[in-house]
């Protein structure tokens, strides 16, 4: 005893002279847990709702464009008068897949998902937990391959943006902008090496290249869709290239870092980027000059589609296993950004959320994911 | 008959050539640098060679100063921590904190702040609050550095991304922004400021009491807290220091990038720790200043900019780096002091 009021622990156990040593101590995690979940647990959850919850689950807030979704899924659920759950994975699949089954468990199974897994292998455990819980759920961007929605009732769709058409769309722009149209030299910056947008648009860039034999790829690097990266890379690549007539990359926010380095090596507006995704800053470059085109995901049509499917499959308004396969797994093109059309796109899309029109949910479709 | 050649020579003249020359050996071979110095040259040899003496050149001298002074701004600040025998994880989490409070505060698109150059303590004194509390955690909670430090990342991240809601502040007519980008003499004038703040806390560590406290404990805590050094009180300084140099870092950055957003903190952590260890920072504690960490950033910036110069397959350079990562902590860990590894 005299040994244990001269510990250090914050806590001592005189405060507690009731509980032994150890109880008093786990009694204080407890209560500190409690006391945690206390505080982050919404109130509006303790009241037993009998509408079914719109949940969406995604990578991350601090993205733009991630952050739309949760834009797109409140202007659907005001629309429809449901109540909207968004759930982070934080680049953590095993949160990811947690979470899921805990909203499946606070909403008593009343509830319909939209998916941005984490990674593309997460989708079978995912589909296998909501799949017996009988919870209806759309998933975008990330699927194996060899995993078929249509084996699993519960699993209305699995939609994707064009990547490779995006690739191709703005690689096609950015020749236009050379000295000589079809003729020059192009550094790329690549996303993630192992995500699958990264590659499909980096097929897009190669499709336009085989197109023009005139225009040479003469380095690229994985700046990991990071911005200071891609500054830093463009640098390094800038002095071993010099002479470049434009810079491919795979996503808006890397255009952005070499926007920067182009600037400070002097070759701004005359060297001109590419990007993908749709972020504010991009629309900007393009009206300045500095950039030629981009490819916007829109993120908020992307979360109001997911959860209409789900949600008119849970009342029993959409069929789920009387579609066709082409409608349970495709491809819907992205918006083409670029130099004249740029103030229209931000008016639309940007400064106004558009009022969709989600009566006919393959009205977008272009190709079905085999 | 003597030798004439010889005895024209001055003879204090020859004395004082060897004396000197005996001392540089010396005092490179204690400086703690001469391998780093060696790893330096023979880098910058080999990519030197590979590109033809592109790698030489002027510009990409520049690119490289100019690359390696914010990793070297925050591995000076790591590094105290790690000569305590302590880890700092919370450098991404500050440094996303620190930018969205750049973002919130200075001349930006989104609202009517511009406190002007008061950005500069604001920024440096949200980073050290931050630091200050992961030494408090450290020493009053009784808190292993490694979770404490990992744990204030995270709320600061999450801070920083609720703050800003994942949108990204540009900003607009930075009064730094001239003083970032510049140049003095083709020396990049980050690479300076970079420089300044090196030699001052590698003068405060060699110079002052608090620098002998910080080598004391990391030696040995629990003989020098006998010793009467103040171990908390220091622990707490470093981590404070720390991160003031994360909330420089961070302002540098988004001044640089000319916008705020939260994952421009993201990716900073490895290359800070692997500056550190390639420095010859004992991971261990103890051993190590200003100038390892210094150099160590400059050697990781080098060798990022040659295998981009030399066109190394994309896939190999982030292996390259790893393997550079472990190859260092072999060579400088002081295994004396591990019982056994885990």
């Amino acid at each position: 005893m005299k040994q244990r009021s001269r510990s250090r622990s914050p806590f001592p156990a005189r405060h507690f002279p009731n509980l032994p040593g150890i109880a008093h101590q786990s009694f204080l995690m407890l209560a500190g847990i409690l006391a945690c979940v206390f505080v982050t647990y919404p109130a509006k959850s303790v009241a037993a709702d009998a509408s079914t919850t719109l949940a969406i689950s995604i990578r991350t807030l601090s993205n733009p464009y991630q952050a739309n979704y949760k834009v797109g899924a409140e202007a659907y659920g005001k629309s429809v008068g449901l109540p909207v759950d968004v759930l982070t994975t934080e680049a953590n699949s095993e949160k990811g897949l947690t979470d899921i089954k805990s909203e499946v468990a606070r909403r008593a199974g009343n509830v319909v998902f939209f998916i941005d897994p984490n990674q593309a292998t997460d989708v079978v455990a995912i589909a296998k937990v909501l799949e017996q819980a009988k919870v209806y759920f759309v998933t975008w961007w990330n699927k194996p391959a060899d995993v078929k929605v249509w084996d699993y009732p519960h699993w209305v769709a699995h939609v994707s943006f064009d990547g490779v058409a995006a690739g191709y769309y703005t690689a096609n722009e950015l020749f236009k902008t050379f000295k000589t149209p079809g003729q020059g030299k192009i550094i790329a910056l690549q996303g993630l090496l192992a995500n699958t947008p990264a590659q499909e648009r980096f097929q897009g860039l190669q499709k336009a290249l085989g197109e023009n034999k005139g225009i040479q790829l003469v380095q690229w690097e994985a700046a990991d869709w990071d911005r200071t990266k891609a500054y830093n890379d463009t640098k390094a690549m800038l002095v071993a290239h010099p002479d470049i007539d434009g810079v491919w990359c795979a996503n808006d926010d890397m255009a952005m870092g070499a926007i920067q380095a182009l600037n400070e090596a002097g070759l701004a507006k005359k060297v001109l980027v590419t990007g993908t995704d749709g972020i504010p800053e991009m629309f900007d470059a393009i009206k300045n000059g500095l950039a030629a085109a981009t490819v916007m995901n829109d993120a908020k049509y992307q979360a109001g589609l997911g959860l209409a499917m789900a949600l008119s499959a849970k009342q029993g308004k959409l069929d789920v296993a009387g579609q066709p396969q082409k409608y349970r797994q495709f491809e819907i093109p992205a918006v083409n950004v670029d130099r004249q059309n740029v103030e229209q796109v931000v008016h639309d899309y940007i400064d106004n959320t558009p009022q969709y029109d989600f009566s006919n949910f393959y009205a977008r479709w272009s190709v079905a994911i085999p | 008959m003597p030798n004439t050649v010889t005895s024209m020579l001055p003879h204090r003249s020859t004395s004082w050539l060897s004396t000197s020359a005996t001392k540089g050996r010396k005092w490179f071979q204690r400086s703690g640098i001469s391998g780093q110095l060696l790893a330096l040259i023979i880098v910058m040899g080999i990519f030197t060679i590979g590109t033809r003496g592109k790698y030489l050149s002027l510009v990409n001298l520049q690119v490289i100063l100019s690359l390696a002074a914010i990793p070297a701004i925050i591995a000076i600040g790591l590094h105290q921590v790690v000569v305590l025998g302590a880890i700092d994880l919370s450098v991404e989490g500050v440094v996303a904190f620190c930018v969205v409070i750049v973002g919130f505060l200075a001349h930006n698109k989104f609202n009517a702040n511009d406190v002007g150059l008061w950005i500069i303590p604001i920024t440096a004194g949200v980073g050290g609050g931050a630091g200050v509390i992961n030494g408090l955690l450290n020493t009053k909670l009784k808190i292993p550095s490694f979770i404490s430090t990992l744990g204030m990342s995270w709320v600061l991240w999450g801070l920083a991304v609720f703050v800003s809601k994942g949108q990204t502040i540009p900003l607009l007519n930075n009064p730094l922004r001239a003083v970032v980008n510049g140049y003095v003499l083709g020396i990049p004038n980050l690479a300076i400021i970079a420089f300044l703040i090196f030699a001052i806390i590698q003068l405060v560590q060699d110079r002052t009491r608090f620098g002998r406290y910080l080598y004391a404990i990391g030696g040995d805590e629990v003989l020098s807290a006998q010793a009467g050094v103040k171990v908390h009180q220091t622990k707490i300084f470093v981590f404070g220091i720390a991160g003031v140099l994360y909330g420089l870092a961070a302002l540098f950055l988004a001044v640089k990038l000319d916008s705020a957003q939260a994952i421009t903190g993201n990716n900073l952590l490895f290359p800070a720790v692997t500056a550190v260890a390639v420095g010859g920072v004992a991971l261990t504690g103890g051993i190590g200043g200003a100038k390892n960490a210094a150099l160590g950033a400059l050697i990781v910036t080098a060798l990022n900019d040659g295998l981009i110069l030399l066109d190394v397959n994309p896939y190999a350079q982030q292996a390259v780096n790893g393997a550079v990562l472990v190859v260092a902590v072999a060579l400088t860990i002081d295994r004396k002091k591990l019982g056994f590894i885990k």
